[in-house]
């Protein structure tokens, strides 16, 4: 079952047309990143599977349910960390979450246990002082436990890592891979590298629409390798190579390496085969496997 | 029920930990204080003075005049001090993004609305009391035991604009998510009812009158028929606003 | 006529509530640095100059929740 699904959806602010038709669906159990430049859309799309914003048309279903704007049942499903999160400053961590406990339904003694779980996997748990007082990292991790609050079978994140230092980043990164186990996380971000560390499964918003979607190693597959790595013993076997290989695939050369660049499975086969045919020897020969930053450039493109 | 209680221990928390209900209760006590020593005093520091050779004699001071200084405090220091402390009680929710948290687990938009005006008319209500309450332990300090007349319409008129204020105060805030909405309206409210109020003929309809002008009630110059239609739109204007925040409420894209 | 003296059990809890509010705003505005508007000059003149109602605009609007402390 698809923990949320997405059809035909499209919103507009006044003339400007954000979010353009675009269609998806994410199974349980994946950890999904939701791709675009600033500005493209994600966090629209997320609010609007919140319930948070009203879609001008197109419907949302998390477990096969409909997402209706203003109070939607389907949030019992959903956690969600906004990407600023913002508390109350006259609260410490501990009171915020038993808010939180007693709004979602948890019993006082479930409160007391799902609290100090959270605040131990988010690294919170020796802290007793006001929120007013954290800072933006804690935050985010305080956002993480109490989005985590109600035990969601899904985690919404937007942009959790943009706003943080290296070593936040990799704390919230840490956080969102151990939970991924019992939940499945969508989560926004500019940042490809984020993608490349955690996820399965990410689609692009560009403009409004997806222009790809899929897991990691499909996407990777579809494409193909963006390249071959060929190195030789000696330059002279070098020179050989690069006189025989056609010139256009020809990206990079040193005295021992040559880079190729091949767009399709027939042009790597076609260089294997000029190696057996003139009987040269590289000592390496790899695929170039491509990075997310390559499909992401090639599909805006 | 369960969501509402927990946001009404939230408001709570809220009002104590950022001082605003110890703000209140402060300030009225001091108006309720305010009022018996004005009176007392006013008298002496007009005899005190020379007018150009003409010399006031003020008579005594009497317990309706403590019952003046109430009405005049209240309506003008009073309502300044509840707009002060309430005009973040919608705004600041949405200026900050607070919400987007609790909403998202499930808490409905009109709990919010209910606890909100609930916990704020609390603490009116109570700093209301205190006020009433300490002018009328020192009125009857220095005048003796009087009976007011007229009683519960005299002194349940300016608490119930005060209600009315609250609610512009949080219509406001959640339609233009921010404290200069809720000053706006609040103010804007209180201006057009006082520019109503050049036409005498409103004054019995109109709720600002309620604010401060069941003084009469105590010096015998009105009835309670003048205040009685002006009580019961102001209650339901109140509620109407109430209700309007609600709507506006669910309506608004966060 | 009144003397001072039957009037003091009406000053005496005023002047606690009053000067109460303004020590409390001027330690809070002192022992801290940062404020949601305004800077702490224009706070200590508030507080000092208007009565009562000084020392709440400052705890309402001008005291910040983002205090480190």
């Amino acid at each position: 079952m698809d923990i949320l699904r997405i059809e035909n959806l499209s919103k507009s602010f006044g003339k400007h047309q954000v979010i353009d038709g675009i269609s998806m669906s994410i199974p349980e159990g994946s950890v999904f990143g939701f791709i675009g430049e600033n500005g493209a859309g994600k966090t629209t799309t997320m609010k609007m599977a919140l319930g948070l914003l009203s879609p001008d048309a197109g419907e949302i279903f998390v477990l096969e349910e409909k997402v209706r704007f203003g109070m939607t049942k389907t949030n019992r499903h959903v956690g969600y960390l906004p990407d600023v999160p913002q508390f109350y400053p006259f609260m410490r961590p501990r009171e915020y979450l038993r808010f939180c406990g007693e709004i979602v339904g948890l019993s006082p003694a479930q409160i007391t246990r799902r609290s100090q779980e959270l605040l131990d996997l988010v690294g919170l748990g020796e802290t007793n002082k006001r929120i007013g007082t954290f800072s933006r990292g804690m935050k985010q991790r305080l956002g993480v436990a109490q989005a985590l609050i109600n035990s969601p079978k899904l985690l919404i994140c937007d942009e959790p890592t943009s706003a943080l230092d290296p070593v936040g980043r990799k704390e919230v990164l840490d956080i969102l891979r151990q939970i991924s186990s019992t939940t499945t996380v969508i989560f926004s971000t500019h940042v490809l590298s984020d993608v490349e560390r955690i996820c399965d499964r990410a689609a692009v918003l560009h403009q409004g629409h997806i222009v790809l979607e899929g897991t990691l190693s499909e996407l990777k597959d579809r494409h193909g390798s963006s390249g071959l790595a060929v190195e030789f013993s000696h330059p002279s076997d070098t020179h050989r190579f690069c006189e025989l290989v056609p010139q256009r695939l020809i990206a990079q050369r040193t005295e021992t390496e040559v880079t190729l660049s091949t767009t399709d499975e027939a042009d790597e086969r076609r260089v294997l085969k000029l190696l057996a045919k003139h009987d040269i020897l590289p000592v390496k020969f790899e695929a170039i496997a491509p990075s997310v930053e390559n499909l992401y450039l090639e599909a805006v493109s | 029920m369960r969501t509402y209680l927990a946001f009404c221990k939230k408001e709570f928390q809220e009002n104590w930990r950022t001082y605003r209900l110890l703000s209140m209760i402060a300030v009225f006590v001091a108006l309720g204080i305010m009022n018996p020593l004005t009176a007392k005093l006013i008298p002496t520091l007009l005899n005190g003075m020379d007018m150009g050779g003409v010399i006031l004699e003020m008579p005594d001071p009497v317990a309706l005049d403590s019952w003046a200084q109430y009405f005049s405090n209240i309506s003008q220091l009073g309502m300044l001090a509840l707009i002060i402390v309430f005009c973040g009680l919608t705004a600041n929710e949405f200026a900050k993004g607070t919400l987007i948290n609790v909403l998202t687990k499930g808490l409905t938009r009109h709990t919010v609305i209910l606890a909100k005006f609930t916990v704020a008319s609390l603490i009116w209500t109570l700093s209301y009391l205190i006020a009433f309450g300490v002018t009328w332990a020192y009125t009857i300090y220095f005048w003796g035991y009087e009976t007011l007349p007229h009683i519960v319409v005299t002194f349940i008129s300016p608490w119930v604009f005060g209600l009315l204020m609250i609610g512009c105060l949080m219509l406001g805030g959640i339609a233009m998510s921010g404290i200069y909405g809720a000053l706006l309206a609040a103010g804007g409210v209180v201006i057009v009812l006082n520019l109503l109020n050049l036409s005498p003929a409103v004054h019995r309809y109109n709720p600002v009158t309620l604010a401060g002008g069941t003084y009469g009630l105590l010096a015998g110059t009105s009835t309670p028929g003048d205040f009685i239609p002006a009580l019961w739109i102001c209650a339901g204007a109140t509620v109407a606003i109430v209700v309007g925040c609600v709507l506006t409420f669910d309506r608004k894209q966060l | 006529m009144n003397s001072l003296m039957d009037l003091l059990p009406v000053i005496i809890p005023l002047a606690i509530i009053q000067v109460g509010l303004m020590v409390a705003a001027l330690i809070h505005i002192l022992t801290h640095s940062s404020y949601k508007m305004g800077n702490r000059i224009l706070w200590i003149v508030v507080v000092i100059v208007v009565n009562t109602i000084g020392p709440i605009l400052y705890f309402v609007l001008g005291r910040s929740d983002e205090e480190r402390s």
